[in-house]
């Protein structure tokens, strides 16, 4: 029901500069999901959408309404904290009413509110416990009740799920989707974890030092990152990132050699490609990147990731599950030319070919 | 160090006894310290019930042989104990609303908003400061002020001059209160939508009781007691206070231990009273399950 813009938002901590120049639209009914290393400016971001924070120069708009100046409370935004911030001498219901009772909505309609809202996020038999009684995750449905009990305008949710144990986060993740493409309320989410982010963000915003590096859906982001640093920041296991030199198409760096990239020269070249772009083979294979011997080897479930030194750098390579390779067994990596990025060394700029 | 820890693992019975041997001193340091804190109000006590001359008696009574009332019937009915003890009341009462007031709004303030240059680290140091010089600097400068606004022998002078003395502490005492309260709690309650005031009216002022309980104990009990500001500023039986009333019964020819006894025992009881009422709110962690798991 709403969209945000940022329009040159900047905004400095003294002489830091926390947030530089940022322009963003959050379109309605949207699933944002700003993704950064902690310091990047992410929470800062959300916090002056919610106006806990002052924007230091440039224009925020909710609906094209400039709020730069507007009270938190006449902003009508919800916001969960990552410490959940519930008040832990009021119940579970006063925890979830308050809201409704600061906006003066009467008692009875006030419960009711409550109860519906309670049942949503299966909390209806816990609604005379103080916050200590709860466990973290429902606590953490607690905070999320608080946020959707009077259908904001905007959700802002910063790193909500990061407190939790991995197997409530990944329930509450896809809870968080569901709810979200129930309410249809834009929502602007904050997170430091890529597969949140991947899996949640109908767009991502991965942030750093303060600026949008790239804008874009998941999909994007994954097989188009624009920078070396939105390479390296997604993907589990991250990209292959290594150092060389590019003369007339071909990547050079020790035993790894890589053809095909088109007729670019560079003299500070970086190499990207995903694990699941390269291949083991035999190492008397003809037309391997790098013979090497095998450093590790992981069995993860799914598949094997093996790695091999390549340069001072280890090289990821996600193998079969039913590969078995022992330590210093020398192998040849195939890599998927068409499936490899080249990053500028000095801008830091994806190069293409 | 690693000796005595394996000697620990391989002879246990020897450092069982040790464990004894600590849990017993620390016993005996809790009884030497309550002996020492606990047997004057006893000793008063006690002399409160007995006669003039068994008071003096050599060896001493440890307690009253033949007990009597005589001196607390002198203390109630012959000497205004009451009055004295109202004026405290009122005094103490309205020192510590007035000081707890100020101090809460104050300390609130400078916990959580940020002062421009160097303001912000001077401004609490500087109230502190105020505290710095001992009380009797004061009074020169003070009895001044009340004789120019004709406020001598009155107990609002004398609320004045305690809550220039409490404030300060009450104030940092508060602050470090709401220091140790989580800013989110009062981010949240604003972004639900309540203004400043009423975040700090509804969700840290609830949060922050214990450090009320504390301060208010503070400062009753200051000001319940204190005698040097009074003595200087009230002279007429209707504005004195109870330690001045007290210590009255040291004349020029004698000295009534008796009803001094009885009055400072009776004096003790209602700040006692109040300490035991208010000290469940003094449990702290009330804030524990705002945050984190």
């Amino acid at each position: 029901m709403a969209s945000v813009r940022f329009d040159n938002v900047t905004k400095k901590f003294g002489a830091f500069v926390a947030v530089a120049d940022l322009n963003l639209e959050i379109r309605d009914k949207e699933f944002l999901v700003l993704l950064g290393p902690s310091g990047c400016g992410k929470t800062t971001t959300m916090r002056m959408v919610a106006g806990l924070e002052e924007v230091s120069s440039g224009d925020i708009f909710i609906d094209g309404d400039r709020i730069n100046d507007v009270l938190p409370k006449y902003r009508d935004v919800a916001m969960v904290f990552q410490s959940y911030a519930l008040y832990p001498h009021l119940t579970v219901a006063e925890n979830i009413g308050y809201p409704l009772k600061i906006r003066k909505v009467p008692p009875q309609q006030r419960a009711r509110q409550v109860e519906e809202v309670a049942r949503r996020v299966e909390l209806d038999a816990l609604l005379e416990r103080l916050p200590r009684e709860l466990s973290g995750g429902q606590r953490q449905r607690v905070a999320l009740a608080r946020a959707i009990v009077r259908t904001p305008r905007v959700f802002l949710m910063d790193e909500p799920l990061s407190n939790l144990d991995a197997k409530l986060r990944v329930q509450m993740r896809a809870e968080l989707k569901h709810l979200q493409h129930e309410l249809q309320v834009t929502t602007i989410y904050v997170t430091h974890d890529q597969i949140e982010a991947m899996t949640l963000a109908h767009r991502v915003a991965v942030m750093n030092k303060g600026a949008i590096e790239q804008l874009g859906t998941p999909k994007e982001i994954y097989n188009d990152p624009r920078t070396l640093f939105v390479a390296g920041f997604i993907g589990s296991p991250p990209m292959n990132l290594i150092d060389g030199e590019v003369k007339n198409g071909t990547f050079i760096n020790g035993s790894l050699r890589v053809e095909g990239l088109g007729g670019t020269s560079l003299r500070k070249a970086v190499l990207g490609v995903r694990p699941e772009d390269t291949h083991v083979v035999a190492a008397s294979e003809a037309g391997t990147s790098m013979v090497a011997p095998i450093y590790s080897s992981e069995l993860t479930g799914e598949s094997t990731l093996v790695s091999v030194q390549a340069g001072d750098k280890l090289f990821t390579i996600r193998a079969d599950k039913n590969f078995v390779g022992e330590i210093d067994q020398k192998i040849g990596v195939k890599v998927a030319t068409d499936r490899v990025f080249l990053f500028d060394g000095e801008s830091r700029n994806r190069v293409d070919f | 160090m690693a000796v005595t820890a394996q000697t620990s693992v391989v002879m246990p019975v020897r450092s069982r006894n040790r464990e004894r041997v600590l849990r017993w001193l620390a016993y005996l340091t809790i009884a030497v310290a309550l002996i020492v804190t606990l047997f004057p109000i006893y000793w008063i006590a006690a002399n409160s019930f007995k006669t003039d001359i068994d008071i003096f008696a050599v060896p001493p009574q440890w307690y009253p042989e033949a007990p009597t009332l005589k001196h607390y019937v002198e203390t109630f009915v012959e000497r205004p104990f009451l009055l004295y003890a109202l004026n405290s009341f009122l005094v103490a009462v309205g020192t510590t609303i007035v000081s707890l007031t100020f101090g809460t709004l104050a300390g609130y303030a400078l916990a959580r908003f940020r002062y421009p240059g160097r303001f912000r680290y001077n401004v609490s140091f500087w109230i502190l400061s105020t505290r710095m010089m001992p009380p009797i600097v004061t009074i020169i400068p003070l009895y001044l002020f009340f004789l120019f606004f004709d406020m001598l022998n009155t107990k609002s002078a004398l609320v004045i001059a305690y809550t220039a003395f409490n404030l300060p502490f009450a104030t940092w005492m508060m602050k470090s209160y709401f220091q140790d309260l989580p800013v989110e709690l009062e981010e949240a309650a604003i972004v639900d939508g309540d203004t400043r005031w009423g975040a700090f009216l509804r969700v840290a002022l609830p949060l922050a009781r214990p450090g009320l309980a504390a301060t208010a104990i503070f400062c009753l009990i200051i000001s319940w007691n204190e005698f040097l500001l009074s003595l200087i500023i009230t002279l007429t039986e209707q504005s004195q206070t109870l330690p001045i009333g007290i210590a009255g019964r040291v004349t020029q020819y004698n000295t009534y231990w008796g009803e001094i006894s009885a009055a400072g025992f009776m004096a003790c009881v209602p700040i006692m009273i109040f300490a035991f009422i208010v000290q469940r709110h003094l449990v702290r962690g009330l804030s524990f399950g705002a945050v984190k798991g």
